[in-house]
């Protein structure tokens, strides 16, 4: 016997690239700002209820194209805490090196085609490149760095196949990582120029009284662990983020805020990690993002692209000595068998805190999964810069106001094609 | 010659070029089935003295027709709409064409082959004139490709 279901989503036009911005005005006085995402982590969520807990790494890539990395480091970890099962120690520095050519990517991306052209004056990259097109070229050059690391330890360019409960399928040998260190060695004197030429633009004055959150480590830059910490205090393990953090249904997005109990918006991030774990960077590099205007305390979002210049000059230079030290674990994997129980974890995305919290049946399969990503947590905090900042601006004609938005909205990077300029920009003034 | 089929594996038609480029690769020539956002595209194609991009595009034209692009067509027409972008960045071909005309690194002979969808919902399949364009599209170039590598070829 068969049964007909039928299941309408409108969230799948996402896939068009719809993020939409709506800012009110009451003559001079700004009534209403509405910022609206649409987040697929909701329908991920629903449908891993059921499935085994291996297929979890490789389904949660698919939640995002630029961060598939981020997501499987966040779910692998929380199901091995699920399942206690720890790998060697070589898996958790090859998982680091992972990640640190996702950053490189990422942040190389969003730099340069995304964010840079703001500050240049060009409505988007293209226009950027025709004017620019060496700069460019070097940005290029430095995203392609990181996705040939990413390849190679990832097994695959844009979803990942090596990552397993337990560790890898296949690790990297000796030889193969070390065929990438003339190419990072590059990417870090590219990265270092890029955070030189990014420190030069011009920033719009605005320091709100943000609280950064961001993990905290007792001797590394974050990436995969460390206590939840926020520059209000806040100092918890990662298995305490569901007392601190909430999600609330906001009805004009259709997406779920997250805020903290305590209090309200939070801002996660490169400027949230380097204002958390200054002291944790090189001295090269705190020395680098001292003259390039973002030592610890950097309140300026719009100074959040020298800070991912500054994580990039990093995420290179961890890539280069995690290599230099690499050694072979005695396997790619330990074992993971199914067993009833429940884990969670948070790791450093590019863009923030990721975290992930499974519930697994005795069989090992999903009885409820919890994905928050960073984009979700910053956009309560999206929204309260962007009625400071339309305000700073409402003199301003339409078209440029909406240029400001948009650059603000690109200080967080959003997994969303508001990061280009597709995001539908709509002002009423009465 | 770089012979790239682009698309999005998931969307009915938007799969197009993804299955121009499966036929060439079982035809023995090397087409890439490329799903890359536009720096992978600069990535793919950098070098190549001439290339052939395959897409479903929407123009408003019967469904099944095979459009031929010069790369100032596709980067400025406003009617011509390409297969969406597949990173949730949003820079796919269009923007790779444009990025690469922009920096001097687009093959000097460029062109791009649009075949009209009809239907692009999620996990559609693709429509019936669109599979008798790709079948059709993938014979003629691979045609093409055999004639480029002959010594002394002249372009079709």
């Amino acid at each position: 016997m068969s049964r007909t279901r039928t299941i309408r989503v409108d969230y799948m036009t996402r896939v068009e690239g719809e993020g939409a911005l709506f800012l009110k005005f009451a003559g001079d006085h700004l009534s209403e700002v509405q910022l609206r995402i649409f987040e697929p982590p909701r329908l991920f969520e629903s449908f891993l209820r059921g499935r085994s807990f291996r297929e979890v790494p490789d389904i949660t890539a698919r939640i995002c194209g630029i961060c598939p990395v981020a997501y499987q480091m966040s779910s692998v970890q929380a199901i091995e805490k699920a399942l206690q099962v720890e790998p060697h120690p070589q898996v958790r520095e090859l998982r680091r090196l992972l990640y640190c050519g996702e950053w490189i990517e990422s942040h190389a991306l969003h730099i340069y085609l995304l964010h840079a052209p703001d500050f240049l004056g060009y409505p988007d990259a293209l226009s950027a490149a025709h004017d620019h097109p060496e700069r460019v070229k070097l940005g290029l050059e430095l995203k392609q760095t990181g996705n040939a690391l990413v390849t190679l330890v990832g097994g695959r360019e844009i979803h990942p196949i090596s990552v397993c409960p337990g560790g890898f399928f296949r690790v990297p040998s000796r030889t193969e990582l070390d065929a990438l260190v003339p190419r990072l060695r590059r990417a870090l004197d590219l990265a270092i120029d890029t955070t030189e030429w990014v420190a030069g633009f011009d920033f719009p004055d605005y320091e709100p009284a943000y609280d950064y959150v961001a993990l905290r480590h007792p001797t590394e830059y974050p990436l995969l662990d460390g206590h939840l910490a926020s520059t209000r205090g806040l100092d918890i393990p990662v298995e305490q983020y569901e007392d601190h953090f909430v999600e609330e249904h906001a009805p004009h997005s259709h997406a779920l805020h997250s805020r903290q109990r305590q209090g309200g918006s939070y801002h996660v991030g490169p400027l949230a990690r380097l204002n958390l774990n200054f002291d944790r960077l090189p001295p090269d590099l705190q020395a680098l993002a001292a003259r390039s205007g973002v030592a610890a305390p950097c309140t300026n979002p719009f100074r959040s692209i020298v800070a991912r210049a500054v994580e990039t000059a990093w995420a290179c230079q961890e890539a280069l000595r995690i290599i230099d030290h690499y050694q072979e674990p005695p396997e790619a994997a330990v074992a993971a068998e199914p067993r009833a129980g429940k884990g969670c974890a948070v790791t450093e995305a590019p863009r923030g805190i990721l975290y992930h919290a499974y519930e697994l049946d005795s069989q090992g399969l999903v009885r409820r999964a919890k994905i928050t990503p960073p984009t979700a947590q910053n956009q309560r905090r999206m929204e309260d810069d962007l009625r400071e900042v339309a305000r700073m601006f409402q003199a301003l004609p339409d078209p440029e106001l909406a240029a400001r938005c948009e650059q603000l909205v690109r200080n967080y990077d959003p997994c969303i094609s508001c990061a280009t300029h597709a995001l539908k920009v709509r002002i009423e003034r009465t | 010659m770089i012979l790239i089929g682009y698309g999005n594996p998931l969307r009915g038609d938007d799969a197009a070029g993804l299955e121009v480029a499966r036929y060439l690769q079982t035809y023995g020539v090397p087409a890439v089935a490329s799903e890359h956002d536009a720096a992978g595209l600069l990535e793919l194609w950098r070098g190549a003295d001439r290339l052939i991009v395959v897409d479903a595009v929407i123009t408003g034209t019967e469904p099944g027709t095979i459009h031929r692009f010069a790369p100032e067509q596709v980067e400025l027409s406003a009617d011509l709409t390409l297969a969406a972008p597949v990173s949730s960045h949003g820079l796919g071909l269009r923007e790779a064409i444009g990025l690469a005309r922009a920096l001097g690194v687009l093959p000097a002979d460029t062109v791009i082959y649009g075949i009209e969808g009809a239907r692009f919902e999620p996990n559609a399949e693709i429509s019936p004139p669109v599979e008798r364009a790709v079948r059709g599209l993938a014979i003629r170039l691979r045609f093409a490709y055999l004639t480029s590598m002959q010594p002394a070829a002249s372009a079709p």
